[in-house]
């Protein structure tokens, strides 16, 4: 008896549940038609802004679910084993130039890597593969050819982002050394659930599949609205001519940039455009601009924390702002 | 599995659900309703041709595309929502499901907007050195803001445009004044969008000769009259100031 009223309760809770959120919902679209919040003109703006990160964002986060779910549920486990035997020193730059295939951006590519890991990649190749991915593939470089077309700058800008992306990428990679997926990853429910319980053949694959597209994108999708809020939120706010009184200062405009890139959250198929329009910024701060803001940025932050254990985010901040800074000054001084 | 239940569909169903021993798992169906109801966002979008409000023209693709998957994982969740031993969902990720719904009804809810003059002084100027048809324009043609804002930005540019002082302009955009912007005048604002609204940057003449009290911040003019670039700043001495309705394409793409 008592097994028959338990669930008949938690039935009765979870309907409220479901009948009270709806109405939240419906009274906050009424709300919005009526009090038209837009009136305000940086409420107007935020609006705008989160919109357009989530509009434009939202289908590179489901191919990414897609892609994920096609790994973990068409590629064999031993595909990737195979894979992880390679020597470590040929592992993470293969995982660097894998990025190349694939023209995803930075939201796309995080829940790729954390199915890589799961199903027995080494973390730091797929780590390395998650950021190298958003800089070199093909779609961002040519757009970064087309920023800087006709500067003298171009050849720099375009082989610095290619060469540097790539090098700081591997060298989060080798920083991570031989972390398991257990000591990188913040444990999910559904990865214990990896081997179907529930499903019965032929239906299996295409079932699974849709699992785990929707539990990626419903998982990355919710830490993705918090990032994609708090980069609406500073560029409602912040002007971007803060930056300027640092422009041409060594090393610190290049700092400063790299701060930029990572609150403004843009994505990096057109962040070129963007970090052109800072012609007060020498050409190593704009790299250093073009090349850790697809690592790191608002919205990215929410993703990692969301997928990654606690201390990944301040060894990727540190790693790539200081590879980064670096390699700009570097590639600046080679360049001429 | 607190909190947890499984929802029966109809008799019908149920009997069949029963022979094969799966019910509907509510956390799948909630997940499928989420998916549905971001695809709902893309399809409104689509239709309404509100996407313009968030996307530049290069990258409207996104909103057909996330339309049709986002419908797909959506179907393909709820089709394989039934299932033997039914998924609980806990009140706290019931919540977490409701919010991602939020921004669906802001983009639902929210009458059609674009980003106005608050916004000119956060965002950076437009620059296009790299961006060959702007400034062969600037030297030959009709002169467009992109063309303007991006010849400010190169001395080629600058020259170009020098060559064309005096020449009639006819430009469209939204009026923006700052504390210290005189009576008489006002900036003429466009946004350009090169993937989504939040790469936006700013292309910006001076407009003088305007009648003062006339125009507001925010409204979209159509201004006529001679230009006269002087190095970084490029004035037009409006002979004609119209209101207008906002264009289809209310940004600018390179």
């Amino acid at each position: 008896m008592a097994d028959i009223v338990a669930p008949r309760t938690a039935r009765n809770a979870t309907v409220r549940t479901a009948i009270l959120i709806v109405a939240v919902l419906a009274v906050a679209a009424v709300a919005i038609r009526i009090l038209e919040p837009g009136r305000i003109a940086w409420i107007q703006a935020f609006f705008i802004v989160f919109g357009s990160l989530l509009v434009q964002a939202m289908p590179f986060v489901l191919l990414g679910a897609l892609a994920s779910a096609a790994i973990e549920v068409f590629v064999p486990v031993d595909a990737l084993e195979r894979l992880a035997g390679l020597p470590r020193p040929l592992q993470l730059p293969a995982a660097a130039l894998a990025g190349v295939a694939f023209p995803i951006c930075e939201c796309g590519s995080v829940p790729i890597a954390r199915r890589l890991a799961v199903r027995g990649l080494t973390p730091s190749a797929a780590v390395t593969f998650m950021l190298a991915a958003p800089v070199l593939n093909p779609v961002v470089i040519a757009s970064t050819f087309v920023a800087y077309r006709g500067r003298s700058a171009l050849w720099t800008m375009v082989a610095g982002r290619f060469a540097l992306g790539m090098l700081v990428a591997i060298a989060v990679g080798w920083v991570l050394g031989n972390r398991s997926k257990d000591e990188l990853l913040r444990p999910r429910p559904d990865d214990a659930r990896a081997v179907p319980l529930e499903v019965e053949p032929p239906e299996a694959r295409w079932r699974r599949f849709f699992l785990h597209t929707g539990n990626d994108f419903l998982f990355m999708g919710r830490y993705l609205l918090l990032g994609a809020a708090a980069a609406a939120m500073v560029q409602t706010f912040l002007p971007a001519s803060f930056v300027s009184n640092v422009a041409g200062t060594l090393v610190l405009d290049i700092v400063v940039m790299m701060g930029l890139a990572t609150v403004l959250s843009l994505c990096s198929e057109s962040d070129a455009f963007v970090a052109a329009s800072f012609v007060q910024f020498g050409p190593a701060a704009q790299l250093a601009f073009l090349v850790s803001g697809p690592m790191i940025d608002l919205k990215l932050g929410a993703l990692y924390a969301g997928t990654f254990r606690r201390g990944f985010l301040p060894m990727l901040v540190a790693t790539v702002f200081a590879t980064t800074l670096v390699g700009a000054m570097w590639a600046m001084v080679a360049g001429g | 599995m607190k909190d947890s239940v499984a929802v029966r569909g109809p008799a019908h169903a149920r009997s069949h659900d029963e022979a094969s021993g799966r019910a509907w798992s509510s956390g799948r169906v909630a997940g499928g309703l989420v998916l549905a109801a971001w695809a709902t966002v893309f399809w409104f979008l689509l239709l309404t041709g509100r996407d313009d409000l968030y996307l530049s023209t290069r990258t409207s693709w996104v909103v057909p595309v996330g339309a049709v998957l986002l419908t797909a994982a959506a179907g393909g969740r709820i089709a394989s929502a039934r299932v033997r031993s039914p998924e609980p969902i806990r009140s706290r990720e019931a919540w977490v499901m409701g919010s991602m719904v939020v921004p669906v009804v802001l983009v639902l809810a929210l009458p059609p907007a674009t980003l106005g003059s608050f916004s000119a002084s956060k965002r950076p100027g437009f620059s296009s050195a790299g961006f060959a048809t702007s400034l062969g324009d600037a030297g030959s043609g009709p002169l467009t803001l992109v063309d303007v804002a991006a010849a400010q930005y190169s001395k080629e540019g600058e020259q170009a445009l020098a060559r064309r002082a005096g020449e009639q302009v006819d430009l469209v955009g939204i009026v923006t004044r700052y504390a210290d912007t005189p009576a008489g005048e006002f900036l003429l604002t466009r946004y350009i969008v090169t993937c989504c609204v939040a790469d936006a940057t700013t292309a910006q003449v001076r407009v003088v000769n305007v009648p003062p009290g006339k125009f507001q911040a925010n409204d979209w003019v159509e201004v006529r009259g001679p230009i006269y670039p002087l190095g970084k700043q490029v004035i037009v001495n409006a002979t004609s100031v119209e209101e207008v309705a906002r264009p289809a394409s209310p940004y600018l793409t390179q």
